[in-house]
């Protein structure tokens, strides 16, 4: 990728040749907590929703009839509008999405709040997603980082059409880059383009105003427990997880090595032996990492029969206890190594993914090259720095979500 | 080692280079197709999943597919996953109605290892006892040593926790008289927990012959060393089975004999129904795209007829999601439309959706247009990695049994028109030609 910074906008650009689809990702930086949970979720909807001189009805037509697919995805800590397009839609693709983003009226904004309401009604029918949404709403209590399906329900009824109108200025005054990948005959064309179409797109140094979660304290030192009983649930769903360092943080490619060897390298990770191949407790186990700005969060998930909850349980406490108690073997380190390395190439094999990759690093503030910088942070990762990232982490309290029959919520 | 028989180049759209089809004298195929990626994706298609099951092996294809990871008598239960993964290779597998596959996709630099143990893995499993774990009683508590039959089960109860499952498995078993698609591809805890390693092994006997492999590999190498290679690994050592199955009688069923509606309950929040029809097998190919067509128009997108009508346009629409979808199979294909809706209005939604297949018999030019360019770019999304491309590739050669159609697919896109579309909406789509399965909360 290549930084291109002109007329205050910033350009990451790389030429993929032999490529039919090109991708253009704009991100925004999200640097105030909502207002009411559900309002960033709000706003991402009706940007689609019509514009002064489109319907709602229009932008859906003349998107799909040229098989263009542009999302808008809203996270906690940006906004990223994307759009994937045949070569030859070029100036549509990019046409209609500089329209939503200068000319959105938000007219729909009562319809849109009635259906975002039955839409997490429906999701919040997944056992998992329940399980999940409280697990979340648990660790984060009090934090925007904690605005669930379920808090999200309850402020929906709150919000008004200005406080939606409102994200849109205060992402326009936020920090933005915008990161294309495909294949282009003359760079210098493409960036002139967007130079001229795209000068909402000005950066700015913008800092963030939503305060680090570095910590989990717990129920009083010890671990917080949610219950949720749903009596025809065939398994139990639990997560249990605690807060670890950001992606800024020194610890973090210790703790994402710790990771992969714990229970994010597929088939032949340690939860996945250990309880799934062994001892046939689920057909899903694994850990995960979720790098925030402000915080990381670190999990352990199992889908498993309700009467195993326990067993479990303790089966993650024994994995921890031997990543604290005892240095991985050297095999598992270089192991995992490479297979982070390989699933970096994994992940960026599409212009959609390299688009993607590059235009969060950038805005993170992580820096143009930080692929490389990453990988060479991985391989410098010792035995020690595993076992002292889960000596500092792991035996933290924890936020524990169990949903399962009630008969089996007794402990 | 085996003998090349044949050698063909075949156009493959949105590829620089035409594909390699190669048959050896066993009758296992072979396909390269170039791309340039630092991964390569190694896969094998075999031509069997519940299609060939009957009521005593029912879920058979997938328990093997599982087990087809326990080791070899080269490399122990755990080997392959361990030495792949750590070479930053991503492993997996799936087993459908027509097909099960195993895959690797690795970085380039360890094609000859991954070929090496994919090949090792295909034709040499071991299904060790104590992996499979012990047969039990599956009314009664699992045994300790339960292993992988205790996973399958767990993923068995997995799905029974999905809603759009719970509604899927049932309209799937209304829409069948007798054909083995009727049943679940996951089999049952019955069969899974009683099921012993001596009929799984006549299973992989009976079915995991070379002539129902296709081997797949996509990426950057030498087409000849390749080659060879593949000669040297799939060493296929001509054991006969000492059992031969019979699987069930697959009379092919292209319409629904007694179109029902079935309605269930759970402790969700919501409704959910799926209605479903069936039709002709994928290798009727323009039939097939024809059905391809009127999913984008029915039902796939904002800009589709039922999401414009029930989501789009009403102020507060009583559906919460509405989408079409069209499955290929060897036997014949199924069309379905899948609706999440407030649960109050269950009996408007489905005279709704009845409704609406009425009107399907007026599509406009511009509808077909926009739905033929979103096929087109399917094709180009499934041409930019390798494991897409081995996906299509192996869904070509199992499902439609010829990967050429792959490229005539395109060229028969063009020549399909708003007439055409009509007489398959007539011929398959219909009213009266569907069943119907809900799910509604609990009272």
């Amino acid at each position: 990728m290549k930084l291109i910074q002109k007329n205050g906008i910033d350009i990451l650009i790389k030429n993929t040749k032999n490529t039919p689809r090109m991708a253009v990702c704009l991100y925004f930086s999200i640097d105030l907590p909502e207002k009411y949970a559900g309002v960033y979720s709000l706003f991402s909807k009706l940007l689609l929703k019509g514009t002064k001189t489109r319907s709602a009805e229009e932008l859906a037509d003349i998107i799909e009839n040229n098989g263009i697919k542009t999302s808008i995805k809203c996270k906690q800590d940006y906004l990223k509008v994307s759009t994937l397009f045949l070569n030859e839609d070029f100036n549509l693709a990019l046409e209609v999405l500089a329209d939503i983003l200068q000319n959105s009226t938000f007219e729909a904004f009562e319809k849109e709040v009635y259906k975002l309401k039955g839409e997490i009604v429906a999701d919040l029918d997944s056992p998992q997603l329940k399980a999940s949404d409280a697990f979340i709403e648990g660790i984060y209590e009090g934090h925007y980082y904690g605005n669930s399906c379920a808090k999200t329900l309850l402020d929906l009824e709150k919000i008004q059409k200005q406080d939606v109108v409102d994200v849109l200025a205060q992402i326009m005054r936020a920090k933005k880059v915008i990161s294309i990948a495909g294949d282009f005959a003359d760079e210098d064309k493409i960036v002139e383009y967007f130079t001229n179409n795209f000068s909402f797109m000005k950066t700015s140094d913008s800092k963030p105003e939503i305060p680090d979660v570095l910590t989990f304290a717990g129920d009083n030192g010890k671990d917080k427990i949610v219950k949720i009983a749903k009596n025809d649930a065939k398994q139990a769903q639990i997560f249990k997880g605690c807060i670890v360092g950001t992606q800024f943080s020194e610890d973090y490619p210790k703790i994402v090595v710790m990771n992969n060897i714990l229970g994010a390298s597929g088939l032949s990770s340690r939860l996945f032996v250990e309880l799934r191949d062994k001892q046939g407790l689920a057909y899903t186990v694994r850990s995960a990492l979720e790098p925030m700005r402000h915080s990381s969060l670190f999990y352990f998930y199992i889908g498993t029969e309700p009467k195993n909850i326990q067993k479990s349980l303790e089966g993650f406490k024994i994995e921890v206890k031997k990543l604290v108690d005892t240095h991985v073997l050297d095999i598992e380190l270089t192991g995992a190594k490479e297979n982070i390395m390989g699933r970096l190439e994994y992940f960026s094999q599409t212009n959609a993914q390299l688009a993607s990759i590059a235009g969060y690093d950038y805005l993170m503030g992580l820096g143009l090259h930080y692929e490389e910088k990453y990988k060479e942070m991985i391989l410098n990762v010792t035995k020690d720095d595993v076992m002292y990232v889960a000596q500092k982490y792991l035996q933290n309290p924890s936020m524990i979500s169990v949903l399962a029959p009630e008969e089996y919520l007794n402990f | 080692m085996s003998k090349i028989v044949e050698k063909k180049l075949i156009e493959y759209p949105f590829l620089p280079e035409p594909l390699r089809l190669i048959t050896f004298d066993n009758g296992h195929k072979l396909v390269l197709a170039k791309k340039e990626s630092p991964m390569v994706n190694v896969s094998t298609w075999v031509k069997t999943g519940s299609i060939n099951e009957n009521a005593d092996n029912n879920g058979v294809s997938h328990f093997l597919e599982h087990l087809m990871f326990k080791g070899t008598h080269k490399y122990k239960a755990g080997e392959f996953d361990c030495t792949l993964e750590r070479k930053g290779g991503i492993i997996n597998a799936a087993t459908w109605k027509d097909y099960t596959f195993y895959y690797v996709t690795i970085p380039k630099a360890h094609l000859e290892l991954a070929l090496h143990m994919h090949a090792d893995m295909m034709i040499d499993p071991v299904l060790p006892d104590d992996e499979i774990g012990q047969t039990f009683d599956p009314a009664g508590v699992p045994p300790k040593d339960g292993r992988e039959r205790c996973v399958v089960i767990e993923e068995i109860r997995m799905g029974q926790d999905r809603s759009w499952r719970k509604v899927y498995d049932k309209l799937n078993d209304a829409m069948y008289e007798k054909h083995p698609y009727k049943r679940n591809v996951i089999g049952t805890k019955e069969i899974i927990a009683r099921i012993s390693r001596d009929d799984i092994m006549a299973y992989y006997q009976n079915f995991y012959a070379p002539k129902n492999m296709t081997t797949i590999i996509v990426g950057q190498f030498d087409d000849e060393a390749i080659i060879a290679k593949v000669q040297e690994e799939f060493n296929f050592q001509n054991a006969a089975p000492k059992k031969l199955l019979t699987p069930d009688e697959r009379v092919p069923e292209v319409q629904i004999k007694n179109p029902t509606v079935i309605e269930e309950m759970a402790e969700i929040q919501t409704g959910y129904i799926m209605a479903g029809f069936l039709a002709d097998k994928a290798g009727c190919l323009k039939e097939s795209i024809a059905l391809d067509l009127i999913s984008v128009i029915l039902g796939e997108g904002k800009s589709s007829r039922l999401n414009r009508k029930f989501i789009e346009t009403p102020e507060k629409p009583h559906f919460y999601q509405i989408d079409t979808c069209h499955y290929q199979f060897k036997d014949g294909d199924n069309f379905f439309i899948e609706a999440n809706f407030e649960a109050a209005f269950k009996d408007e939604v489905v005279t709704e959706i009845r409704s609406e297949l009425d009107l399907l018999t007026n599509i406009k030019e511009e509808e077909l247009n926009k739905a033929k360019k979103r096929l087109k770019v399917n094709f180009a999304e499934g041409a930019e990695t390798v494991s897409e491309i081995a996906d299509t590739i192996g869904h070509y050669m199992t499902v439609m049994e010829d990967v050429s159609l792959a490229n005539e697919y395109l060229k028969t896109l063009a020549e399909i028109d708003t007439a055409y579309l009509e007489s398959v909406v007539r011929k398959y789509l219909t009213k009266d030609k569907c069943s119907i399965s809900i799910l509604m909360p609990k009272a």
